[in-house]
């Protein structure tokens, strides 16, 4: 396998990044994973969290250093983390579970499977073109589908960012799985949140990342969504791949940019990792309200009231 | 640069429900209070005050903060909120109980059970004699249930010690201070020094702190006893790390205590995280086998020849536990 990857993470005008994003990597398998925790409920960035090392702990298990049955993999590890997210909230004794959307792409033999619940975003960009994108498991995209909306209604629609579907909560969520996508070399895949998407059309997405240099692409990408997210622009994050070597030609070393990975050389059982660490911003942390203050006194009171026998 | 040291309550002082006796301990982030409750009932209330952040002159109540401390005495606040939050959910024999938690004086307080007794450090030193193998073994052993139910809860105390274990006046222990304790799934990179005293804190609480674990407040627990047997505090990991001068329980102590029981403690004070018991449960499962301990008494007479009775057949059967 040959490629270049390149993510990012940025909080945007936000408090805090409740985004996770994550990729890794054995000789035969790429997996990248990008959750965006819901605001709104407690603890997104926990779920986001979790989800994320859900699905990187699986591959790390599982890459061997293929993944036996890709689509399985990613609807298990996928479901496997909405169960564990549920599993936090109660044993924390949440009043109500946190959420994240979630993406999911691996590849492996130059094949592309994707999965997705909610609505951070998968797309496929060939010569400069969208080709394939994930359908947002949004209220506005089933308007939009039905015709009651157009799509720049969809972009000031007041709902426009609530999901049906998402990991964690009660409900089990919906896991869209795509087809099996043969790649070609100079292919672009591009995970997302909506801090990115939503500012910007798809076109512009496309034609950002066509430039040769995804160290530099990207963040002039992510430049221009901040920016026209504007004031309360949300949490942003990405993580762009460009293939290298296509399905017809696998083992014919093609040059690609230096900067490309290259798994050849790589040992059958070795597997790497990026997970940004994350904290939360320290000047978030102090910034602990009166009520907040309150409210963690009324817990550990109620807490205490619980456990006393 | 020398601090000040903050002045406590006055004694008679009637805070929220309760009435101030005295002044328990001072620390760098706390002062816990000796008080009684509307019933008459003897309570002990920590009051959170960082000494670094937050000054409270003499005959005063509230305690200043200035504005550019405003923000770290805040989060240190989340921190004493979250030993209250693992206070709140631990209800063990062997940890201390919370009662109370309210905020007074701009500032918060935690109401722990008042126990009657001393700590380990204390009776260790009026009671060096006492100081024997089933003696010690005993009261670990009761103390690691207490710790059990901390790490089941995913809580690392990390300040363990003698003076942070507290012994009744029955002598069954019990686990007071967790103003160190946290979430071990809490990635926050804290702006307040970590805690730890040296000696008794593992090696990962200086360098590497995404290793701790379990094993580290299992060597903290392994630095107790030595430092019960030693009388004084093991030498510090991290000065360990640089030159190791600690000498071995196996050979400090060889003939005075059982071979197991000084393995024991060698064992919980490896250097390295992975070769220590990597759980409570381990670590209990050593302290609770049956050895007989050698008679002190005998100790300068030559171990029980071979093939002699009982000493034989404990050699063996320790033999048989550790080949396993």
């Amino acid at each position: 396998m040959k490629f270049s990857i390149f993510q990012e993470s940025r909080t945007g005008k936000r408090k805090n990044n409740e985004d996770r994003i994550a990729h890794c990597y054995s000789r035969d398998a790429l997996l990248m994973v990008v959750a965006d925790g819901m605001g709104g409920h407690f603890y997104g960035e926990v779920a986001a969290q979790i989800a994320v090392q859900t699905l990187t702990g699986a591959f790390e298990r599982e890459a061997d250093p293929e993944i036996r049955d890709p689509f399985r993999f990613l609807h298990e590890s996928m479901d496997n983390a909405h169960r564990a997210i549920f599993d936090f909230s109660i044993q924390h004794e949440l009043s109500d579970s946190p959420r994240t959307t979630c993406v999911a792409c691996l590849i492996q033999d130059s094949i592309a499977y994707w999965a997705h619940a909610g609505d951070s975003r998968m797309y496929l960009i060939r010569d400069g073109k969208v080709v394939v994108r994930t359908r947002d498991h949004s209220r506005v995209q089933l308007l939009m589908d039905q015709g009651v909306i157009t799509r720049a209604q969809a972009a000031r629609h007041p709902e426009r960012n609530k999901v049906y579907s998402c990991l964690g909560g009660p409900q089990t969520p919906e896991i869209e799985l795509s087809r099996k996508t043969p790649l070609r070399a100079g292919d672009m895949l591009a995970l997302c949140s909506d801090g990115v998407w939503g500012p910007v059309r798809d076109e512009t997405l496309a034609a950002a990342l066509n430039g040769d240099d995804l160290a530099d692409a990207v963040p002039a990408l992510m430049d221009t969504a901040e920016t026209n997210g504007g004031a309360h622009a949300d949490n942003l994050s990405i993580i762009a791949l460009r293939w290298e070597t296509s399905y017809a030609e696998e083992a014919s070393g093609t040059d690609g940019a230096d900067s490309a990975v290259s798994t050849k050389g790589m040992p059958d059982d070795k597997i790497t990792t990026r997970l940004d660490r994350f904290g939360r911003n320290p000047d978030y942390k102090s910034d602990l309200s009166e009520d907040d203050i309150e409210r963690a006194i009324e817990e550990i009171r109620a807490t205490i009231e619980k456990y006393t026998r | 640069m020398a601090q000040q040291a903050n002045h406590a309550l006055p004694a008679g002082f009637q805070l929220d429900e309760y009435r101030i006796e005295r002044q328990l301990s001072l620390g760098g982030f706390s002062i816990v209070y000796l008080a009684t409750d509307g019933e008459g009932k003897s309570v002990a209330i920590k009051e959170y005050l960082p000494n670094s952040l937050a000054l409270r002159g003499e005959g005063e109540i509230r305690p200043l903060v200035t504005p550019d401390h405003a923000a770290a005495f805040r989060y240190g606040l989340k921190c004493f909120f979250e030993e209250g939050r693992a206070l709140a959910r631990l209800s063990h024999p062997n940890v201390v109980r919370v009662q109370n938690f309210f905020r007074a004086n701009e500032t918060v307080y935690i109401v722990m059970q008042y126990e009657q007794g001393c700590t380990l450090q204390e009776f260790a030193q009026k009671n060096r004699e006492a100081m024997g193998e089933t003696f010690i073994r005993s009261v670990f052993s009761k103390l690691l249930n207490g710790l059990r139910e901390v790490h089941a809860r995913k809580l690392l105390h990390l300040d363990l010690k003698p003076s942070n274990i507290y012994l009744r006046t029955d002598q069954t222990p019990v686990l007071i201070d967790f103003g160190a304790a946290r979430q071990t799934l809490s990635s926050d990179t804290p702006m307040l020094k970590p805690m730890y005293t040296p000696g008794f804190a593992s090696p990962e609480h200086y360098r590497q702190r995404e290793l701790l674990g379990p094993w580290s407040d299992i060597y903290s627990i392994g630095a107790s006893i030595y430092a019960c047997l030693a009388g004084s505090a093991p030498q510090a990991a991290d000065s360990r790390l640089k030159k190791d001068r600690l000498e071995p329980a196996m050979v400090r102590w060889e003939g005075k205590y059982s071979d197991q029981f000084l393995e024991t403690i060698d064992w919980c004070l490896c250097l390295n995280h992975l070769y220590r018991p990597q759980s409570v449960f381990l670590l209990q499962k050593a302290l609770n086998e049956t050895v007989v301990p050698p008679d002190p008494r005998l100790s300068k007479s030559p171990s029980p020849t071979p093939g002699s009775g009982f000493g034989h057949f404990f050699e063996r059967l320790r033999k048989k536990a550790f080949s396993q």
